[in-house]
């Protein structure tokens, strides 16, 4: 259970000195002597392309470790976790969509969402089909992943994030392939999930936000 | 269903060719190595018993017998068949020579009385001892006291008695005697010389194959040269050698180049004893390389494919599978092919062991048990698995971030 995420004079390396110029100078996260998100609560870091948002993701998530600061999990540092506990905090605790997705593509939709929900048992069969009902994919349950528009490549992504139980939710750029009307349908389904767990949503944007109710805006 | 799903992700780019190159591979170097290693063990027991044909770490040597000089009887003349101190002591230092003992003959008359049932057997004999360390049996109660009642053992020749069953008793009408028969048989034995005369009681304790005499415990021969003998006794005219290794060559060269002579053609059992060793060392090395250039052809298809997957795997332990969940599929391919080539190697080595225990049983050698080399095997498996199980694990941890 992680309770806040706080990051201190995170800066990933590639930005190492240039503190004192732009993207780094005027971003509300990057080399702030203290960033903290808690849940519940919804924030949205909006971000120019190349701003590092999803290097922040990854940060927080343990996949890249290419960062100066610190990030603490509720005081303890992320970097002193060891491999089988970001296993478990995957698995409990942080709910992650990559924003390339990172589906397998000789897989079926259905497969792609079953290989997380049969680590963690966490979704029925039935609810996973809800989901899917309602993200307009019904249609592709056994389509190969690799056959879906991006699109629908997004919303299966999704579904299958949602398929674990969560503190923190980070979406990266959740809704950058999606109409007006479906990203209304996954705000819908991402929010209910979150009140649900009591949890906090991290989500980026470069322009297109997911259309959360209430949220707090940072900039990167 | 669901549980297939990892698997048929992982699965991708396992290459059945690879895999089953190093199981042929793998299985033939293993059994090369256990089949010589067991047929040297059958082998080297024929060795370990002293009794066999190949026996031959020890060396019977005397000089050669030139001239007629040992037929007149003028004083000193066989002091050219006995050796000297000085070369007794050149043969210890040879590096192929543990041991040099040499043989004490009778220096009296010795005269043998065998009551059989009626029939007394009476005849002239001649006795020797050797330092106990030489013998090839250690039969019970060796030794001698002076002044005891308790009857002197005798060890003699495996020949003598084959020569008394088959040659004497069959033509005689005799009774034929094993071996165990032959300890009860009273024995009593006439020692005469230097002006005395006594009888003593005596009973055959064993047979030697590898001495080519009748030995007495040395105590008993040295109270009885004391007291029997007409003259002192001098240095030996045979000697026993213990060699340091079965058929040394350099064993054989010394001995040509002083003209001396080895009993029977024992070095010749020896030569082949040490070729068989060259040989199956040599064979154990193939079979040793062909293994490990397997072992490298696994390793290099396991890099191979884990680093084809490596994608899956990262992504899969994004998704927050442990890297023990996901090596797994790929550990238990390697055990269960690694487990099917040790039953085949085992197999053959056992089909193998059973081929030639027929053959070798007819040269009187029985084989010994096959499990210590199973278990060499297994070890040698075991170490294989271990290794490639390590790579698995440490590359798909490597695959983590």
């Amino acid at each position: 259970m992680i309770n806040n995420i706080t990051l201190r004079r995170v800066l990933p390396r590639v930005f190492r000195g240039s503190e004192t110029e732009t993207p780094v100078r005027d971003s509300e996260i990057w080399m702030r002597e203290e960033v903290t998100f808690s849940r519940p609560g919804n924030y949205i870091i909006e971000a120019e392309s190349g701003t590092g948002k999803s290097s922040l993701c990854a940060f927080i998530y343990g996949s890249r470790t290419d960062y100066d600061g610190e990030i603490l999990f509720d005081g303890t540092p992320a970097s002193s976790l060891g491999i089988n506990r970001w296993c478990e905090l995957r698995c409990r605790s942080l709910a992650y969509l990559p924003q390339e997705m990172r589906l397998f593509p000789e897989l079926t939709a259905m497969e792609n969402i079953r290989i997380k929900n049969r680590l963690t048992d966490f979704r029925t069969e039935a609810e996973i089909l809800d989901m899917m009902r309602r993200l307009e994919l019904e249609e592709k349950v056994n389509s190969p992943a690799g056959l879906l528009s991006v699109g629908q490549q997004q919303r299966v992504a999704i579904i299958r994030a949602l398929c674990q139980p969560f503190d923190f939710l980070l979406i990266d750029e959740p809704v950058s392939h999606l109409d007006a009307r479906n990203n209304r349908t996954v705000a819908q389904l991402i929010e209910e999930a979150a009140i649900a767990a009591n949890a906090a949503v991290i989500a980026t944007s470069v322009g297109n936000k997911i259309t959360l109710r209430e949220y707090e805006l940072m900039r990167l | 269903m669901s549980k297939n799903i990892v698997w048929r992700l992982l699965r991708r780019n396992i290459s059945a060719g690879q895999l089953a190159g190093y199981a042929l591979a793998n299985l033939a170097g293993l059994a090369i190595v256990l089949t010589a290693i067991q047929f040297y063990r059958d082998i080297t027991t024929v060795w370990d018993d002293e009794d066999s044909f190949i026996s031959n770490d020890y060396l019977i040597i005397s000089k050669k017998v030139t001239g007629l000089g040992s037929f007149f009887p003028s004083g000193d003349a066989d002091t050219s068949t006995r050796f000297t101190q000085a070369e007794i002591s050149d043969i210890a230092s040879q590096p192929w020579a543990r041991k040099v003992g040499g043989f004490t003959p009778a220096a009296f008359n010795v005269y043998a009385k065998v009551d059989f049932g009626g029939n007394a057997l009476q005849s002239a004999l001649f006795l020797e001892s050797i330092p106990d360390d030489y013998f090839d049996v250690s039969p019970e109660g060796w030794d001698y006291t002076p002044g005891s009642t308790e009857p002197v053992p005798v060890i003699i020749s495996k020949d003598y008695l084959t020569l008394y069953n088959f040659g004497f008793a069959t033509s005689r009408g005799m009774p034929q005697i094993s071996e165990e028969m032959i300890g009860l048989i009273p024995l009593r034995l006439s020692l005469s010389g230097n002006g005395k005369q006594t009888w003593v009681n005596a009973r055959i304790a064993g047979f030697s194959s590898r001495l080519n005499t009748i030995a007495v415990p040395e105590e008993f021969m040295q109270w009885a040269n004391r007291e029997f003998a007409d003259k002192p006794v001098e240095s030996p005219s045979r000697l026993i050698i213990m060699l340091n290794r079965a058929g040394d060559p350099s064993a054989d060269s010394y001995l040509k180049a002083h003209e001396y002579e080895s009993a029977g053609d024992k070095t010749d059992n020896g030569k082949a004893a040490y070729f068989l060793s060259v040989v199956t060392t040599v064979v154990i090395a193939v079979g040793a390389i062909i293994s490990l250039l397997a072992f490298f052809i696994l390793i290099l298809s396991i890099y191979l494919l884990l680093q084809k997957n490596r994608r899956k795997l990262h992504d899969l332990m994004q998704l927050g599978y442990s890297p023990a969940q996901v090596s797994r599929h790929y550990m238990s391919i390697v055990v269960a092919i690694n487990a099917t080539v040790y039953i085949l190697a085992a197999l053959i080595v056992i089909c193998a062991t059973n081929w030639w225990s027929s053959t070798l049983s007819t040269l009187g050698v029985q084989g010994t048990s096959t499990i210590p080399t199973l278990l060499i095997g297994l070890a040698i498996i075991l170490l294989i698995t271990a290794v490639n199980l390590l790579v698995i694990a440490r590359k798909t941890r490597a695959a983590f971030r």
